[in-house]
């Protein structure tokens, strides 16, 4: 029988706190990430050897693309963007190893994720364009608008939870069916479309979470002449 | 839908401690780097683009100074060239002061010589003519020309002056070439007592080197009417001639 998707197992308890398999997940991805990244580093040289060139080339091309979509210095964003691009894509690819669960498949993942996004977008806004210009984009491009970009910033971190959640789980869940009605070789497409979903999940949360920062860091760029002619 | 809270809020406690993390040991170092080695190629870009001035500089003092070389040397060969022509000049003048003093000093020896050798050719001519004449004379037959020679003395003691007469008075030597005969000496005693003072004493005396001819020796006065007197009167007036003429040679 295939437990539900929605719920967690629980491995143990920290006193009170159940950790649950998610968590213990997560935890691995994190060794591997922090530890990956520490002896990566951990001999950077001006003359790059391959393997740093690589990095370095993995590491821009996230700068080029925080710059190329937001329209502003990469350097504030980088680690935050970063961050939730390489660990929704780590957690997405994990499924490949056996009897790894994603953790992305789960719903406390990927709400802790658009959370973060969430109380990042007031927090990068305010420190860009102060409270109150910050305050002032919920009344773009008029103040008719107020109660929808209200409505728009719980909708949208709600999409990007439903949106991540609902396509790793679905794949998990479809690979999981598959596997128990057909066994070895058949899910094999099903799990590289999953790569493939997977990493095209990662960008597209990384990229929504860009556009949404964006929205409160970058000034409104002021109607043009033809424009105000019409109105 | 169930959620577990809990589960959620160690998630996120853990997101962000992953983001905590890679902004450690990733991101900074990676961007670190990068930023390094950009800002080494900037300070390489820099410091090549100001060695390629420097260079630039370097080459243009090192023309501007090649021009200056080249201009003081071109002075410098001017001033050598100029030095040497008046060098040049100096010594042409020099040398050509000291060929014109040669020469003067060749042509005045060479004057002298000629000179000299005209001289003593002409004192060879004098002595060789003087010598002709004697012998042709020796050969003349001696009264005709002892009364040529009287004849002559005669015309000659007229033309002269009283006062000059009144010097050949008192003793006279009658001197001839040969010795007169009688008939000779009385003519000449005749003629003098004639011409000077009838009461003259008169001797006869022979010189031959008078080679013709008659000269009258007074105690103050000589009356020289002899060839050698005539030979000699020529000899000096020729030497007198020859020292009016000039230098012959230029």
């Amino acid at each position: 029988m295939i437990a539900s998707p929605l719920a967690a197992t629980t491995l143990f308890h920290l006193g009170p706190v159940a950790i649950t398999v998610p968590v213990a997940t997560t935890w691995g991805i994190m060794l591997g990430l922090a530890g990956g990244s520490r002896l990566l580093t951990r001999r950077l040289a001006l003359h790059p050897s391959t393997r740093q060139a690589a990095l370095e080339l993995a590491v821009d091309a996230i700068a080029t693309q925080i710059r190329e979509t937001m329209r502003a210095d990469p350097a504030p964003y980088l680690p935050l963007i970063g961050t939730l691009f390489l660990f929704i894509l780590t957690a997405n690819w994990s499924s490949l190893l056996p009897g790894i669960e994603p953790p992305t498949a789960h719903l406390e993942t990927d709400a802790a994720l658009a959370l973060i996004v969430f109380c990042a977008i007031p927090w990068f806004g305010i420190r860009t364009r102060g409270l109150r210009g910050y305050l002032g984009t919920f009344a773009e491009p008029s103040l008719l608008m107020v109660p929808l970009n209200l409505v728009e910033t719980l909708t949208r971190t709600f999409s990007l939870l439903v949106r991540l959640f609902g396509n790793v789980m679905s794949g998990v869940f479809v690979i999981g069916i598959v596997l128990s009605l057909v066994g070895l070789l058949v899910p094999v497409p099903l799990m590289a479309l999953e790569l493939l979903t997977g990493a095209v999940q990662a960008y597209i949360f990384a990229v929504l979470a860009m556009v949404f920062i964006s929205a409160v860091t970058v000034p409104p760029r002021p109607p043009d002449k033809e424009s105000k002619a019409w109105t | 839908m169930h959620l577990d809270w809990s589960t959620l809020a160690l998630q996120t406690v853990n997101v962000l401690v992953l983001l905590w993390l890679l902004q450690r040991y990733l991101f900074r170092p990676v961007m670190a780097i990068i930023a390094a080695r950009r800002q080494a190629a900037e300070t390489l870009l820099t410091e090549a683009a100001q060695q390629r001035a420097a260079a630039q500089a370097t080459a243009e003092d090192l023309a501007r100074r090649a021009q200056g070389s080249a201009a003081e040397a071109e002075q410098l060969r001017a001033a050598a060239q100029t030095e040497a022509a008046a060098e040049r000049a100096r010594l042409l003048a020099e040398a050509r002061a000291e060929i014109d003093k040669l020469r003067a000093d060749a042509a005045a020896a060479l004057r002298r010589d000629r000179a000299a050798q005209r001289h003593a050719l002409e004192s060879e001519a004098r002595a060789l003519a003087v010598t002709i004449a004697f012998r042709l004379l020796s050969r003349l037959p001696g009264p005709a020309a002892t009364a040529a020679m009287l004849a002559r003395l005669d015309a000659d003691l007229a033309a002269l002056p009283p006062e000059q007469l009144r010097a050949l008075a008192g003793p006279l030597d009658v001197v001839s070439a040969a010795p007169l005969s009688a008939e000779e000496q009385a003519a000449c005693a005749a003629l003098l007592a004639r011409r000077i003072d009838p009461s003259l004493s008169l001797q006869f005396s022979v010189d031959p080197a008078l080679l013709a001819g008659i000269d009258l020796r007074a105690a103050h006065a000589v009356l020289r009417r002899s060839w050698q007197a005539e030979l000699d009167r020529i000899g000096q007036d020729l030497t007198l001639e020859e020292a009016d003429a000039g230098p012959v040679l230029a």
